[in-house]
């Protein structure tokens, strides 16, 4: 326990030494305090009777707006925002704990200690994992504090978005953890990452693919792969679901489909890193 | 005594991508190093003396043969926890403080936050760092990386020390304060394996080398023992006639004059009274008759150029 606390330790200590983080921090409160200032509403009776943005006035066409309803709307939409942003942050903030671990003369360094490899490379997914859930919180609960401070409207559905994206971060950290075990470069691990991130949202469209494709090989091919890679476009369109909670048109995934397989995902990701990292010779 | 550590047979052969070409470091070496002992393992560049010690540490595994430390096998994480690793070339995280970098590594080493923290300040005083504790170690010069190192390796009281070119980029002061440090900690019943290019270094510190060459153990001993082992001679006589010293090559002795005596190389003590013989049976008068000590540089220098020989010859 005390060799896993070091080990997260440092990896906060290393986020905290580096500048990506301090601009993600820093981009992030920046939009935070943006849209605390910029926004002013004015709320009569639970709806929304006018409102600025940057100090001037936003035409609502004389109409009343349900507060509960726009801000419902807001949250549904900017949850989808925060899926992309949240997602390749994460990544950004992670992908080198592999790397920079198996850097010569680094490596010797954790390994002449009496931890396991597993115990090491698990203490540096967690401590990632710590620090992408640090990142989303700040991210997502000032947010939701801002909104309930203007508009006195509180959705705790929107900081369960937060649980899907974290969902999302971990299995694609875990194939990032994979990738940078392997070829020992963070420059791969995010291409290859990412890759799969864009990939696995063309493949939602498998069935369509499948039909343009000549042969039947191929239109198997792409379901398989589907099959095998995250759901990401259906775990971005989950979110979304859960921030609305069904409304705005947006209709729920079928959990065990996209969640289940894209766990399953990043479970082998992890194990097959782990199963590596025990057995490379440095 | 029970051996602290031990290595059997171990052989190491890396091979490349796929697997189309391979090297062999390590051919069947044993090590054996009791407590309290200062062990060196010396030998040119890529005789095997790094992946000797990565093997120790688990860090590489062999393809045959064993190793122990404690008695526990070298694969269990358990057998390095009372053993401090100093590599070639390390790289502390840079963002890290030297006192950081000792809480995070005694820790990762099973200690409590509290011992840790206790312990850092004598550390640091030891290596002589103790006004740079709270500086990040990427300000830190190459001497300093060093003990740092040093101190990285001593900061959970380990056992048994396996040392890498410990005194790399250290200035002489420095050198000579690792060195009675590391004997400090053989007297306290430390075992350490050094390894080092630094032959005066070795000859300074330890008390038995290992010599490898491509992956071999070509000579194993006490210091003083392998020195020792040349057989050479220094004698003093009158006359130094060339007539003598062709009676003494045709023996079989290598001989070289120097500034008025002969450095003579015999094959046996035997060999030297017999040299003896012939030198009175001259009528000559010896006036000095004393060995003539290698030093380890010599022993190392003579052991890698009889293998390349060996290998010629083949």
């Amino acid at each position: 326990m005390r060799a896993w606390a070091a080990s997260v330790e440092e990896v906060f200590r290393e986020a905290s030494a580096r500048w990506t983080l301090l601009a993600y921090f820093t981009l992030s409160t920046l939009f935070i305090v943006i849209f605390a200032l910029a926004v002013n509403l004015d709320i009569v009776n639970g709806a929304l009777a006018g409102a600025k943005l940057f100090g001037k006035e936003v035409d609502l066409g004389g109409e009343k707006i349900d507060m509960d309803r726009l801000v419902l709307g807001f949250e549904t939409g900017f949850s989808g925002v925060l899926f992309m942003l949240g997602t390749f942050l994460a990544l950004f903030a992670t992908a080198h704990l592999v790397p920079r671990l198996q850097e010569k003369g680094t490596i010797d360094l954790y390994l002449s200690r009496p931890v396991g490899r597993t115990k090491l490379l698990l203490s540096r997914y967690s401590g990632g994992m710590l620090l992408a859930a640090a990142n989303l919180l700040y991210l997502i609960g000032s947010i939701w504090l801002i909104v309930f401070w203007k508009t006195g409207v509180a959705h705790p559905r929107f900081l369960l978005g937060g649980v899907v994206i974290l969902f999302t971060v971990a299995c694609l950290v875990a194939f990032a953890f994979l990738i940078g075990v392997v070829t020992s470069s963070t420059a791969v691990s995010l291409m290859v990452t990412y890759a799969i991130f864009f990939f696995a949202m063309l493949l939602s469209a498998r069935e369509k693919i499948a039909a343009a494709v000549s042969t039947e090989f191929s239109a198997n091919l792409v379901r398989t792969l589907y099959w095998v890679f995250p759901k990401t476009a259906e775990l971005a369109q989950g979110t979304v679901a859960l921030v609305s909670g069904g409304t705005h048109g947006v209709s729920p995934v079928d959990p065990l489909a996209v969640y289940g397989s894209t766990f399953l995902f990043g479970l082998v990701s992890l194990a097959l890193a782990t199963w590596r990292f025990s057995r490379k010779d440095f | 005594m029970t051996p602290v550590i031990q290595a059997e047979g171990l052989r190491k052969v890396y091979r490349s991508r796929f697997g189309t070409r391979r090297v062999t470091a390590l051919d069947g070496i044993d090590l054996s190093v009791g407590p309290g002992e200062v062990f060196g393992l010396l030998g040119p560049n890529g005789a095997g003396k790094t992946t000797a010690v990565k093997i120790l540490l688990g860090l590489t595994r062999p393809t045959r043969g064993s190793a122990h430390l404690f008695g526990i096998p070298v694969a269990a994480p358990e057998s390095r926890r009372r053993v401090g690793y100093l590599p070639e070339g390390h790289r502390f995280p840079g963002y890290l403080t030297a006192r950081q970098t000792l809480s995070i590594f005694g820790r990762m080493s099973g200690m409590e936050r509290a011992a840790v923290k206790s312990r850092i300040p004598e550390l640091l005083e030891r290596v002589r760092l103790s006004d740079w504790g709270d500086v990040k170690v990427k300000k830190f010069s190459k001497g300093m990386t060093q003990r740092l190192g040093l101190a990285a390796a001593l900061v959970h009281d380990p056992e048994v020390l396996l040392l890498d070119e410990p005194t790399d980029g250290v200035d002489p002061v420095g050198r000579r304060e690792i060195r009675d440090l590391l004997r400090g900690e053989a007297e306290r019943g430390r075992a350490i394996l050094l390894n080092s290019h630094l032959l005066s270094e070795i000859e300074l510190t330890c008390d038995r080398v290992a010599v490898l060459r491509r992956g071999k153990v070509a000579a194993e001993g006490r210091i003083a023992d392998l020195t020792a082992q040349g057989s050479r001679y220094r004698m003093a006589a009158s006359p130094l006639d060339d007539s003598l010293v062709s009676a003494f090559r045709e023996s079989g002795a290598s001989v070289e004059r120097v500034n008025g005596h002969l450095v003579i190389g015999t094959r046996d003590l035997a060999h030297v009274n017999s040299l003896v013989d012939t030198l009175r049976a001259r009528g000559a008068m010896l006036a000095e008759l004393a060995p003539v000590r290698s030093t380890l540089e010599d022993v190392f220098v003579d052991l890698v150029r009889t293998g390349e020989a060996e290998e010629k010859t083949q």
